[in-house]
């Protein structure tokens, strides 16, 4: 079949070759990654439960993914001087007119009120107004203005820090339009705050739409920065592997070729590019350097001895098979990730397994075509000399000392299990920034001096009316002190703290009324004024059927978050039991935390998956479980090493790193077919396990090195990336190459010879001759 | 500066000075210079005829950004008075707000209006400060402003030319004050009475936040009333229907209609 199918290519290999080309050439426009897009609904599936919550709340109360402005001043004094408060009132101005900012929350906004003494002819009166009217009408100093918000529950901590040194203007955005002009707004808001700042102020940035802005930025900066160098080391590795500048621009343009088909697919396919959606491109590199070395190699070795007609045929024959086995064992473990419930993850593992097989197909056909064409006799390269008498001595070493390599490989297996222990799962987005990032400054900022950058809600949904009612206020309010109780938690605003706070203001007690007509009319009068209207209309809906619990949270893991969110929604399930009203836990915490978890969670079990998937393809391909098992060592090794290895180093599983299990053994197993394809050839035609062994070490294992090393030097330049997910694919991708090298031309042969009865020369004879009588 | 909060104007776009007889045109458009005519139409619109006093009885819809409606009944009854304008608003449904009452007491020249607020459950008289004219009219997409009229001198004015149709003048009003939340306002006028029948009021952004509509004008005796009206909030996404279910006009309503006394007593 393998000599059928090189004869169809030889034939057509002209017309094939001009397809792929032309097809690349058309595909080109759709394979612009310069926009990236985090929009949600990327990554939620729109009928996933959780992001059918978020639409609920969202379309009560407008969207919780915020801009957090710090305002810092050197001083209490110079924030609480006249100067100081129009700032952040001319700020607040400034921002309300940018678009798609919907509304502006700050010191300029915030509401108090304040009881107004009786008089003979009534009974004191209520005024319902902004803080600052106190300082345009000149009622009072701007010192007693900020002493009044410091010491006010609802503003403390939330829009001015307790010590009076900073304040914080958050601005809320009309969600539907945000993400299509993100940047040009960030930037807009980040112009103003430039130019309003006075000497000694600072503006601090945060909140999720710019961790969100601040991830495409980074990403796009990365691909723009590390690109040229990536290909340069790339191009660098090839010239000095192969020695041919023509074989190096060739590989080149095959590599480009299988990138720009594997992107225009994908837009094709109608997805979007993302987060992790660019990391397309090192995957499809990697796998594409992988099998074109390969094919280099195998095309020179048999050009030398023979006609390039030959040459092609030997080539693509005897490649087609491990390569489509290990494209496909690759494609089914990306494949595998399309079972997850993450919009963006299934559009990588779709993409990915569509693009290793394009990669596949484009390869075996016009990397052979073309080397045919440039017909370029050369003497083997150095490095054929230089690694394969070392590969030779490795493959013997491996072949005659067994036990002392596995018991190495056990020894460092154990270390890398120890270290499995010591590795957590944990998504900090701002942690992923180095320390001295505006992203992490702000965050220390806004965490230690305001209410924190994350937040979650508690959604409260009844009848018409049901809010109002007494019992249902004093769920709340024992839910708001609950929540209050939570570790991390900072700020817990609702409903009741508005009903509480009128009834001081009209009553003179500090409690919830138990009237539920006092109630009504209590929010009816804090409803009068614009300032109160607005406050109401972010906490309760219009016919009080729907009502929302604020939770503000410092940063942090996201796991710990969604701890406290399964905490919250615990006790807001038993504080509402027997209620009308249902509690249901949403917002931007929930929907970030919940992505990460299920990302972690399903880039864990799809791993498994994969693995089972591409060990079952392997059985299938070797026909043979003995082999399929004898696959599975030097494939998880790396993994696992690698996993330890982040686990000794503190490096976190998290929603970046979790994808280098994937990649790594797409990778990883695509040596292992070829190393075991070799030697049951090898083997089946007469050779001894350790003849075949120190041939396939030789050659398979020269293809590996010369793979890790082009991959290993290509991507450990991502190491050097501000941007920790970044650095950690780059550098941890690297190691696992080697690693995995280092496992097939060590572990590989030294499990063969340590089990002869399962994988030596005579049970591969006695496999075939069962096989061939099974046929007969 | 004080306002008139005389609901019973509802001539959406300004306020008439007091003692202004009924309306009738004092003399033409004047040619050419599209400010002089904006500001001519303007005083026309200010000075149209609304009465000496009024009760009217009201239904107000407001409508959510989910579409829910909430229906509120008031009546209001005002006067104008050289002294200052005063009006009474009471709202008579849902029951559990059914006898909150405003009283307002305009005071020109003075920074403050008086404004008194009787909440029933509470059983006693409130006083409360005054709001900005911009501000929401009690929780509605209105403004008092909306209701009670701009002042003149705080808008320049320019007109822009007749609207489709021709039975109409469109007029832009932009406001002096430049830290106003809505600075322009785009307006249709009837050139036969001379009411504002459509509005497109822009925010600081420029963008049309909110869009008045009066689909129904109907005269009253001699006074043309909008007897119903629509205000939209293009980005809130909600809106306020406020539907006159009965006018009358030139009562004669006395002092002792606007008092703390009678702001309680129309309860008890």
């Amino acid at each position: 079949v393998t000599r059928r199918f090189a004869d169809v290519v030889w034939r057509y290999r002209r017309i094939l070759t001009s397809l792929i080309v032309l097809g690349a050439i058309l595909l080109a426009p759709r394979a612009n990654i310069t926009r990236i897009d985090n929009d949600l609904t990327a990554w939620f599936s729109v009928e996933d439960p959780i992001y059918k919550d978020y639409e609920r709340f969202r379309d009560e109360f407008g969207g919780t993914r915020t801009l957090i402005v710090a305002v810092e001043a050197p001083s209490k004094a110079a924030l609480l001087s006249r100067d100081g408060l129009q700032l952040i009132d001319d700020l607040t101005a400034a921002i309300e007119k940018v678009q798609t900012v919907q509304r502006v929350s700050s010191l300029a906004t915030a509401t108090v009120i304040d009881a107004l003494p009786a008089t003979a002819d009534d009974d004191g009166g209520l005024d319902v107004r902004r803080l600052f009217d106190d300082l345009a009408d000149g009622a009072a100093t701007p010192e007693a203005v900020g002493a009044r918000a410091i010491g006010d529950p609802l503003l403390s901590g939330d829009l001015i820090s307790a010590d009076g040194t900073v304040a914080a203007i958050v601005v809320f955005f009309d969600e539907a339009k945000i993400d299509d002009v993100r940047a040009a707004v960030l930037e807009e808001i980040e112009g103003l705050l430039a130019r309003a700042m006075p000497p000694g102020f600072t503006a601090h940035v945060n909140g999720s739409v710019e961790i969100t802005e601040a991830y495409n930025r980074v990403t796009l900066n990365n691909q723009r920065i590390f690109t040229p160098p990536i290909l340069l080391v790339t191009l660098l590795a090839i010239v000095f592997m192969f020695r041919s500048w023509r074989k190096t621009a060739l590989t080149l343009v095959a590599v480009l070729i299988s990138v720009l088909w594997t992107l225009g697919l994908y837009s094709l396919m109608g997805f979007d590019y993302n987060v992790l959606s660019s990391m397309l491109v090192p995957l499809i590199v990697v796998l594409a350097i992988a099998d074109d070395v390969h094919i280099l190699q195998h095309f020179d070795h048999a050009r030398r001895e023979g006609t390039k007609e030959s040459a092609f045929k030997h080539t693509v024959s005897h490649l087609v098979a491990p390569l489509l086995g290990a494209s496909g064992t690759t494609a089914l473990g990306m494949l595998s990730l399309t079972t997850t419930n993450i919009e963006a993850v299934r559009h990588f593992g779709l993409g990915a397994a569509v693009g290793v097989m394009v990669d596949f197909m484009i390869s075996i056909i016009i990397v052979p075509t073309w080397l045919a064409w440039l017909d370029e006799v050369s003497p083997a390269p150095p490095q054929t000399t230089w690694f394969e008498g070392p590969m030779r001595r490795i493959g013997r070493f491996s072949a005659s000392r067994p036990a002392r390599v596995l018991a190495v490989a056990t020894v460092v297996t154990i270390a890398a299990g120890w270290g499995l222990t010591r590795l957590h799962v944990d998504t900090n987005h701002i942690n992923f920034f180095a320390k001295d990032h505006p992203l992490s400054t702000s965050a220390e900022v806004i965490d230690t001096r305001l209410a924190g950058i994350y937040n979650f809600q508690v959604l409260l949904e009844g009848p018409p009316e049901s809010i109002k009612e007494p019992d249902t206020m004093r769920r709340m309010a024992a839910l708001s002190g609950e929540l209050e109780r939570l570790p991390f938690v900072k700020k817990v605003t609702s409903v009741v703290d508005y009903v509480t706070r009128v009834n001081r203001e009209l009553n003179g007690v500090d409690t919830l009324p138990d009237d539920r007509r006092v109630i009504a009319q209590e929010l009816f009068v804090f409803g009068l004024a614009d300032q109160g209207r607005a406050e109401l209309e972010r906490v309760v809906a219009s016919d009080y059927s729907t009502a929302q619990i604020s939770v503000k949270l410092a940063s942090m893991s996201s796991d710990l978050v969604f701890e406290q969110i399964q905490v919250a929604e615990q006790r807001a399930r038993e504080i509402f039991a027997g209620s009308p009203v249902t509690p249901t836990v949403t917002g931007s915490g929930r929907l970030f935390s919940t992505l990460d978890h299920y990302l972690v969670t399903s880039q864990i079990s799809s791993f498994a998956t994969a693995f089972l998937t591409v060990f079952g393809v392997i059985f299938v391909i070797f026909r043979s479980w003995r082999f399929g098992l004898l696959a599975i060592i030097p494939n998880l090794f790396p993994v696992l090493a690698v996993f330890g290895v982040m686990g000794w180093w503190g490096i976190s599983l998290n929603v970046a790193t979790i994808m280098l299990a994937s990649v790594a053994l797409g990778v990883v197993d695509d040596d292992t077919i070829h190393f075991i394809s070799r030697y049951r050839r090898d083997t089946a035609a007469g050779m001894s396990a350790e003849a075949a062994i120190e041939e396939a070490t030789a050659h398979e294992g020269r293809a590996s090195l010369t793979t890790a090393l082009i991959n290993s030097a290509a991507f450990s330049v991502l190491a050097l990336s501000e941007y920790r997910p970044t650095a950690w694919f780059g550098g941890l991708l690297g190691l696992t190459m080697l690693v995995a090298f280092l496992a097939e031309i060590f572990i590989l042969p030294a499990t063969i010879m340590l089990l002869p009865r399962l994988f030596g020369a005579d049970a591969v004879h006695a496999a075939r001759r069962r096989r061939g009588a099974a046929r007969a | 500066m004080p306002r008139l909060l005389t609901i019973f104007l509802l001539s959406f776009f300004l306020k008439a000075e007091p003692g202004t007889p009924p309306f009738q045109v004092r003399q033409a458009m004047p040619a050419g210079n599209p400010a002089a005519q904006g500001e001519w139409l303007a005083r026309h619109v200010d000075d149209r005829a609304t009465g000496r006093d009024a009760r009217l009885v009201f239904t107000m819809r407001l409508y959510d950004r989910q579409d829910r409606v909430r229906e509120r009944a008031l009546t209001v009854i005002s006067r104008r008075r050289d002294a200052g304008d005063q009006s009474l608003t009471r709202f008579t449904a849902p029951p559990d707000i059914a006898g909150t009452g405003f009283l307002v007491w305009e005071h020109p020249g003075a920074a403050d209006d008086e404004r008194f607020l009787f909440l029933p459950s509470l059983g006693r008289v409130r006083r409360i400060a005054g709001s900005e004219a911009q501000e929401s009219f009690v929780g509605s997409d209105f403004t008092y402003e909306d209701i009670g009229g701009r002042e003149f001198e705080d808008y320049a004015y320019k007109l822009i030319g007749d609207a489709p149709g021709g039975a109409a003048w469109q007029l832009e009003s932009t406001a002096r004050d430049p830290k106003a939340r809505f600075p322009r306002v785009v307006s249709t006028v009837r050139k036969d009475n001379f009411v504002v029948v459509h509005a497109e009021i822009f925010n600081r952004r420029g963008e049309v936040q909110k869009i008045y509509d009066a689909p129904r004008v109907e005269q009253t005796g001699k006074y043309w009333t909008v007897m119903a009206m629509t205000m939209t909030d293009l980005g809130q996404k909600t809106r306020t229907e406020l539907v006159v279910e009965k006018a009358e006009y030139d009562l004669g309503l006395g002092d002792a209609l606007f008092t703390r006394r009678e702001l309680e007593k129309v309860i008890r």
